[in-house]
């Protein structure tokens, strides 16, 4: 391959990492600028999305019936954690949602783990394997889901919370949850709301990546934990998000193409740390205390 | 703490501080002089708080300066400046909720005691002397507010009248030369106003210079030899009591309120 | 939280409880299983002091840990220094290591002080997975001889058994020293108010970074310990299965008190060999990950139903019988 088309075939990858990471983080704003908990479970949600849905296919059921029934059970399994989990805490710390997320990722993992075992699984692409080339690159058309699914997630969002009244009591409550429950909003049917979204939307970048990436119980740590660099690094914002997780992508597809692929999952970590480090010390206008 | 009378402690000069475009504090000027009570009142949102917190480190000035015993401390960080000998009290306490009375009074002497994390960890004899002094320190420092037979009990069990003189007695371990006092009477009872009267007026007797931010009336006058009045974040008047009591613009910002 | 210093017979009790015990149990099963509880014992303990006394959400201790052990195994391994020298040396690496990168990470605020941490965790076990040539990469690192002191060599359980436990109540005997000392007192005060404390002239930054850097060079004595005892080593060991597992020794013991993690470990370790001497023949898949299930739900219901743990609970019992008796607090 030609330098040009190596670099394409590294953008087009880290694009396509970045959109899995971008709806990712928006997964961790969605419950984290609502209920404040930083919730370690999201990549799991997303190893559901895939995992599930390989399941119910090799039981049989067609691949549209498969996704439908993973995404259902993803969204049920996240608004039961608020529920059972998040809810019943008499005396909430941050410390306490950590753990508590932690440990839900944990079983989660490992009851996946104890049902269908630790190898990959695959699931088909959906439109086939065709390549397209471009610039000497590869594009399937599965890479094109994932784009554009990312695309009309986040759209979709826009309009959603900027359009509709729903949407905009979700940003009022995010703003300020007394005022917005002295205006009758209801705040715990938002957070089961939200805690739904986020495996709903994590499900879906589950199953549209499975085809790419493979999917088994230990792909949702690290694959959640760079959703979370990249809301970070976002400043929690929609837009920031995907921004920065179009970044993040392109810094690990360039940097395992060209430095090691095995390191590659480190890059994003430094990257939030560095950023995260970075964010505590003044910027020039900014008073120090 | 022998001093002239008419040296200056504490000297703050064109002091500015604003927040997200807010002058807290705009261009105020004023000295303390030791081993006197001045006092800075003003209506709500006048810029005292931010006027300790502007003094003690917590925040930087955004311009101008001020010197201590003839030092420049503007730029220093807030565990710099308290161990220059400036303590302070907070309106919302900020005690350590974690500790007992007595503990929360030892935190004090921290500036005075140097045991290192390992003498502390091996338990070596240095340390466990340093230790019976601060604790009899404490002990002194409990006794003048007068808890020293709450000295065992958790904070959280205490009213509020005497967590407020916990946190005076945490400031006098620090044996401070300049002690400010941030709403000290805020809450409290009638009774327990005029303990915390007598209490200053012992502390002024040992040569301890106090700068007394308050809200209560009768309290300031009383006890003040020179006011210092803020409002917005602007001096409007400094003087003694009667003077001040009398300033138009005073009694304009406190919008007819009785003086 | 309380550092009120136990009394002086209940360390009598336990450490002749623990010196008494190889001798009544035949067999190295138990002293075996007590060694983990040992080394576990200690990095929770130190976890807890930066959690909860220190306010400070560090999830470093899994990383310090598996630093001190690799730097003092591959010392040993290649036979560059002697078992005790590789520790010193580890501790030294480990304590530059924290100091340097504690400065900046210190000043993350707790959520982020968290992912930060989490993050490290994932960072050091890729990066020893990934050096195969000085580390032995996934499969670990192997042929660590064992450790000697003074020309006697320690092997088997029975001689790590007294190592491991010696080297926990020691740190836990510093611990309480320290925590009811005036750096004790400088570090609570961190978690109950940083504005006060730089106030009584407390160094907010600097206090932070002191006791980050003890308990990761506690983490990593015990670290390199750990490899001499084993003597073999995986980057999958000190990864995130650990640090869950240490969540829920804290969780158990409860971390409100110095003595509650060691006791939430010896409850949980034992638990798990219960677990899986009885469910041997249900689920042959066992593995740490599955045991996390279990620890996940104990964690979750712990903190809904008992949130100060075994600890919390026996000094309310405490507390309760004191007053029964007619004693004060």
């Amino acid at each position: 391959m030609t330098l040009l088309s190596e670099t394409v075939q590294y953008a087009i990858s880290g694009i396509t990492a970045g959109s899995i990471y971008a709806v990712i983080g928006i997964c961790w704003s969605a419950v984290y600028l609502i209920t404040k908990v930083l919730n370690f479970t999201t990549g799991e949600f997303v190893m559901l999305g895939g995992m599930l849905t390989w399941a119910f296919h090799s039981m049989g059921f067609g691949l549209l019936p498969s996704v439908l029934f993973a995404v259902t059970c993803t969204i049920a399994i996240s608004m039961l954690l608020e529920r059972l989990v998040i809810r019943p805490i008499r005396f909430p710390t941050e410390m306490t949602y950590m753990m508590l997320t932690i440990a839900s990722a944990s079983v989660i993992k490992g009851l996946v783990l104890l049902q269908w075992g630790s190898e990959s699984r695959r699931i088909e692409p959906f439109f086939g394997t065709a390549v397209i080339h471009v610039l000497g690159a590869g594009v399937t058309p599965q890479v094109l889901c994932v784009v554009a699914m990312m695309a009309l997630i986040t759209l979709g969002l826009h309009l959603f919370l900027n359009h509709t009244l729903f949407g905009t009591a979700l940003r009022a409550s995010a703003i300020n949850q007394t005022g917005a429950k002295l205006v009758g909003i209801d705040i715990g049917r938002f957070r089961l709301f939200c805690f739904g979204l986020a495996g709903g939307l994590g499900a879906v970048t589950g199953i549209v990546t499975a085809p790419i990436t493979f999917t088994g119980y230990e792909i949702g740590l690290l694959t959640g934990l760079k959703g979370l660099v990249a809301a970070i690094a976002g400043g929690w914002s929609m837009t920031g998000t995907v921004a920065a997780a179009l970044a993040l992508g392109l810094l690990e597809g360039f940097g395992a193409g060209f430095v090691s692929s095995g390191l590659k999952d480190v890059f994003a970590l430094l990257v939030m740390i560095l950023f995260l480090i970075l964010q505590t010390i003044s910027l020039p206008g900014m008073r120090r205390r | 703490m022998a001093s002239q009378p008419d040296s200056v402690l504490l000297d703050v000069q064109n002091l500015s501080r604003s927040f997200a475009g807010i002058h807290a504090l705009n261009v105020v000027s004023f000295s303390v002089e030791p081993g006197r009570i001045t006092s800075v009142i003003g209506p709500n949102g006048a810029g005292k708080s931010t006027l300790i917190n502007v003094i003690t480190g917590v925040y930087t000035p955004d311009s101008g300066g001020i010197s201590f015993a003839g030092k420049n401390i503007a730029a220093l960080p807030a565990h710099v400046v308290a161990s220059k000998g400036i303590a302070r009290t907070f309106q919302l306490e900020e005690l350590f909720s974690s500790m007992t009375v007595i503990e929360n009074a030892m935190t004090g002497c921290h500036g005075k005691s140097r045991s290192g994390m390992l003498a502390c960890g091996f338990a070596l004899p240095s340390a466990r002397r340093e230790e019976k002094r601060i604790h009899d320190e404490a002990m002194e420092c409990l006794t003048m507010v007068g808890l020293e037979e709450k000295a065992s009990e958790p904070i959280s069990r205490l009213p509020l009248g005497e967590r407020k003189l916990v946190g005076i007695a945490r400031a006098l371990c620090m044996k401070p030369s300049f002690l400010m006092l941030d709403e000290p009477a805020g809450g409290l009872a009638g009774h327990e106003v005029e303990r915390l009267v007598g209490l200053i007026h012992s502390l002024l007797e040992q040569g301890l210079t106090i700068l007394l931010v308050e809200h209560n009336m009768p309290f300031v006058m009383s006890l003040s030899e020179k006011i210092v009045v803020l409002d917005a974040g602007v001096k409007i008047a400094e003087g003694p009591p009667e003077t001040v009591k009398n300033d138009e613009r005073v009694i304009k910002a406190y919008l007819g309120q009785e003086l | 939280m309380k550092s009120k210093r136990p009394l002086p017979v209940l360390w009598i009790l336990v450490i002749v409880g623990l010196a008494v015990l190889p001798f009544v149990t035949p067999g190295t099963y138990v002293i075996g299983v007590m060694c983990f509880v040992a080394f576990y014992a200690t990095l929770a303990c130190g976890m807890a002091v930066l959690l909860e006394q220190a306010g400070l959400f560090s999830l470093a201790a899994p990383t310090f840990f598996g630093l001190g052990a690799y730097v003092a195994g591959i010392l040993a391994a290649r036979e560059i220094l002697p078992p005790w020298a590789g520790i010193i040396v580890a501790a030294v690496v480990v304590a530059a290591i924290a100091y340097v990168i504690g400065a900046p990470l210190l000043r993350l605020r707790g959520y982020y002080l968290a992912c930060a941490t989490f993050g490290l965790l994932f960072i050091v076990e890729i990066a020893l997975a990934q050096s195969g040539e000085i580390t032995g990469g996934h499969d670990g690192l192997i042929g660590i001889p064992p450790l000697s002191v003074f020309g006697f060599t320690l092997r088997g359980d029975l001689h790590y058994y007294f190592v491991s436990w010696g080297f926990c109540l020691g740190c836990l005997w510093f611990f309480f020293n320290l925590m009811s000392s005036r750096v004790g007192r400088a570090v609570r005060a961190l978690h109950d108010s940083e504005i006060a404390a730089s106030t009584v002239s407390i160094n907010v930054a600097r206090c932070k970074l002191h006791v980050f850097v003890l308990t990761a060079v506690m983490a990593s004595v015990a670290g390199s310990l750990y490899c001499f005892y084993l003597q073999f080593t995986t980057p999958s060991m000190f990864g995130f299965p650990l640090l869950v597992e240490l969540f829920t020794m804290i969780v158990i013991g409860g971390a409100t008190t110095l003595y509650g993690p060691v006791l939430g470990a010896v409850v949980l370790i034992w638990l798990r060999e219960a677990i899986h001497v009885y469910l041997k023949g249900i689920l042959p898949k066992l593995t740490a990950e599955v045991d996390a299930v279990f620890f996940g739900v104990l964690i979750v219901a712990i903190l809904i139903f008992m949130p100060e743990g075994l600890a919390g609970g026996l000094d309310r019992l405490a507390h309760f019988g004191r007053r029964l008796l007619g004693k004060s607090a």
